[in-house]
């Protein structure tokens, strides 16, 4: 009885706050979500008509963290995140786009998987306990403020996310970042990982 | 029971609260349920701390707290912005403080140069900063880049001090060469690797050694025997004594003009509820002291796990209970002639903010007043207003520095800005 009056008192919750977030209560003028949609057109072509991406090695953007999205275009453009593509085409970004892109593929509905659970998923899934890794992308992995969604992420993407931060190749952000959170994991770790991730919901 | 009853009973609110901080985080996963831990008597532990160490002992009622709740804005502050803040900060009669620089990402602590350079150090950023002050024109430039959390700094006798996690770094006439730092050397090592509370903050005493802080691993487990102390450094030949034991994670210091006695900010343990354990002011009055962490906290609570036996009367209780979560930092000792007689040789101590809290609080400067022998200390805030009407961070300040003619300059790692407190009367 308890606990299904908490489970919907949570909705309720749930719904409010979630609303309350969007309140442009951050510095600048609030977040545009038609100029993001305009913007992210260009985009379009790479991370998918909405924001899901088709293409290898790019991943999907609709439901990422609003937060997640503006910390690495800002990376992109500041050259802290290397990537030939994306470098150029954040430069090109002002502070407003980057926030109005951000609230823009916050607001879209997050992919579905596309890849059922398996003997390797849950491999991962032991992983993703022993590793800690919802300390930071939430308890559903669907990401939370800097952090990423990870939650039907293309595979390959994820993988080559892992293997960048375990190389060095990709550095994280500061307090609370990725620097060395594959310290332990061996290749074969961050292949489960990665296809767990992908099954999620 | 209705829902509306529901909320108003007390417990219930209570719940409201803290599912509402963690909204984002809530979702119909099972695991929601699960709270972070983890086990710091393993050897592993202190060979490679987890990356959500600070998570590690988390409870029911301060889930949803997390230090991802205390980020900056991605895209930064504009000038104009920051001054819009300034102008809402509040500050005793006489008293003004304005934008003096930005464009210093994260910027922590700061020491003045000989030719009235401004060295900055900074934390993730990886970076030291030099400002350059030509007639109110102010250039910043980067001097060192992709070090790991050059947070300390200090500067004597034509050289600039860095402290860098596991280094203290010694450059010589750092002024010669204005875009770039000179060749360091090492001047001491004896150092522990773990970058969680491994930041460090310098103040250098009359005889020219350096107080260092050494912050344990953790939030809150037994610390390795390096760790959890505050050393004696003698930057000439190298050698140490530890002065203070028993200190969880102090990134500021001062030493008293009247005396020669260090004071030092702690940062309490976290998880233990919104308002304990406070954040203290500490005086070193012998050596060796031992503050209490991790037996006991603020002086008077035994820690649930690690009291083990302890109680609080065997060590030295702080000067002054700060508050909980306040996070206090930098702090100086204020020598000056600009401000008003009555606070020669007071403390003023920065407050960070918390982020392991329902609502933030701190982020703010306050005043201390103490005799020599610190008897009679007490508080008074400073300036405050750096939290928003919606309960958001405006600015984080992090450390002050007192100004030739006696104004205060003020760190700030949130909007990477520098500001100038100033009095006329
Ligand atoms: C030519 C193809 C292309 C275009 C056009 C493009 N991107 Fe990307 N984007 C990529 C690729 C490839 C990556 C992955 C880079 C990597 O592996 O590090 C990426 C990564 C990203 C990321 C990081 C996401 C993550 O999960 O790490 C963001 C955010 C992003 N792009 C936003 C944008 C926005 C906004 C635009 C339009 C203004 C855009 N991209 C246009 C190819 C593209
Ligand atoms: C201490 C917090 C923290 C922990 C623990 C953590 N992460 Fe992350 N992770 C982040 C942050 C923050 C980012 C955003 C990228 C950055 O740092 O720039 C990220 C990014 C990622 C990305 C890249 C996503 C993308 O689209 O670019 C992947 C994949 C990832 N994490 C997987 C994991 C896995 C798997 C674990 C557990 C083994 C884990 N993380 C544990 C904080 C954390």
């Amino acid at each position: 009885m308890l606990r299904a009056m908490l489970s919907s008192m949570r909705l309720l919750l749930i719904a409010v706050s979630a609303s309350a977030f969007f309140v442009g209560t951050e510095p600048g003028s609030p977040a545009d979500l038609q100029a993001g949609q305009d913007l992210a057109a260009g985009c379009a072509g790479c991370h998918g008509a909405d924001g899901i991406s088709e293409a290898p090695l790019t991943p999907s953007l609709a439901g990422q963290p609003d937060e997640f999205v503006q910390w690495q275009l800002v990376y992109f453009r500041s050259g802290a995140r290397k990537d030939e593509v994306m470098g150029p085409i954040a430069q090109a970004l002002s502070n407003d786009d980057i926030r109005n892109l951000g609230a823009f593929y916050a607001s879209l509905p997050s992919p579905k998987p596309t890849i059922l659970p398996d003997g390797l998923s849950q491999a991962g899934e032991k992983l993703a306990a022993l590793h800690r890794c919802r300390s930071c992308h939430a308890d559903d992995l669907n990401g939370f403020r800097a952090a990423a969604r990870l939650s039907g992420q293309r595979e390959d993407v994820l993988l080559k996310a892992l293997r960048d931060f375990k190389s060095g190749k990709r550095v994280g952000s500061g307090v609370a970042s990725m620097a060395d959170a594959t310290f332990e994991l061996s290749d074969a770790d961050l292949q489960a990982l990665s296809h767990y991730l992908a099954t999620r919901p | 029971m209705t829902l509306s009853a529901t909320l108003k009973s007390g417990a219930a609110t209570m719940l409201a609260i803290a599912v509402a901080g963690a909204a984002l985080l809530v979702a119909t996963d099972t695991r929601s349920e699960e709270l972070k831990s983890y086990d710091s008597s393993k050897k592993d532990f202190w060979l490679h701390p987890p990356d959500d160490w600070f998570m590690g002992d988390e409870t029911q009622e301060q889930k949803g707290t997390h230090v991802l709740n205390t980020l900056p804005p991605p895209t930064g502050f504009t000038d104009d912005e920051i001054k819009a803040t300034l102008q809402k900060i509040k500050l005793p009669p006489g008293f003004k403080i304005e934008l003096w620089a930005s464009g210093v990402p994260e910027a922590r602590q700061m020491a003045w140069g000989k030719d009235g350079t401004l060295y900055v150090g900074s934390f993730l950023a990886t970076n030291v900063y030099a400002i350059k002050d030509d007639g109110g024109q102010r250039t910043v430039k980067t001097i060192a880049k992709g070090m790991k959390m050059p947070t300390g700094i200090a500067y004597r006798d034509g050289a600039l001090y860095v402290a860098d996690i596991d280094k203290i770094y010694k450059y010589d006439n750092p002024e010669a060469n204005p875009d770039e730092l000179p060749e360091p050397k090492v001047v001491y090592d004896d150092m522990p690797p773990y970058p969680p509370h491994g930041w460090k903050y310098l103040a250098f005493d009359k005889d020219g050694w350096l107080y260092v802080p050494f912050g344990p691993p953790c939030n809150e487990c037994l610390p390795p025997t390096s760790t959890s102390q505050i050393r004696r450094v003698n930057p000439g030949n190298g050698l140490a004594e530890i002065v203070a034991l028993g200190v969880r994670n102090s990134v500021g210091g001062d030493v008293d003009p009247r005396t020669g006695d260090y004071w030092f900010t702690e940062n309490a343990r976290d998880w233990l509820g919104d308002d304990v354990p406070s954040d203290k002011l500490n005086h070193i009055t012998k050596i060796g002291e031992h503050f209490g962490y991790p037996y006991c906290h603020q002086g008077d609570i035994p820690d649930p796990k690690f009291a083990m036996g302890h109680k609080c009367s065997e060590f030295s209780p702080p000067a002054l209970k700060l508050g909980a979560h306040m996070a206090p930092l930098g702090m100086k000792f204020y020598t000056g002639d600009q401000f008003p007689a009555d606070y020669k040789n007071n403390i003023i101590l920065t407050e960070h903010g918390s982020w392991n809290r329902h609502q933030f609080q701190g982020a703010r400067l306050v005043r201390v007043t103490t005799d020599p022998d610190g008897k009679t200390v007490k508080q008074t805030e400073f300036a405050t207003g750096w939290i928003g009407e919606d309960g958001k961070y405006r600015g984080r300040p992090n450390d002050v520095l007192e100004a030739k003619d006696g104004s205060l300059l003020v760190a700030d790692d949130f909007t990477g800005a520098i500001y100038r407190i100033s009095y006329s009367k």
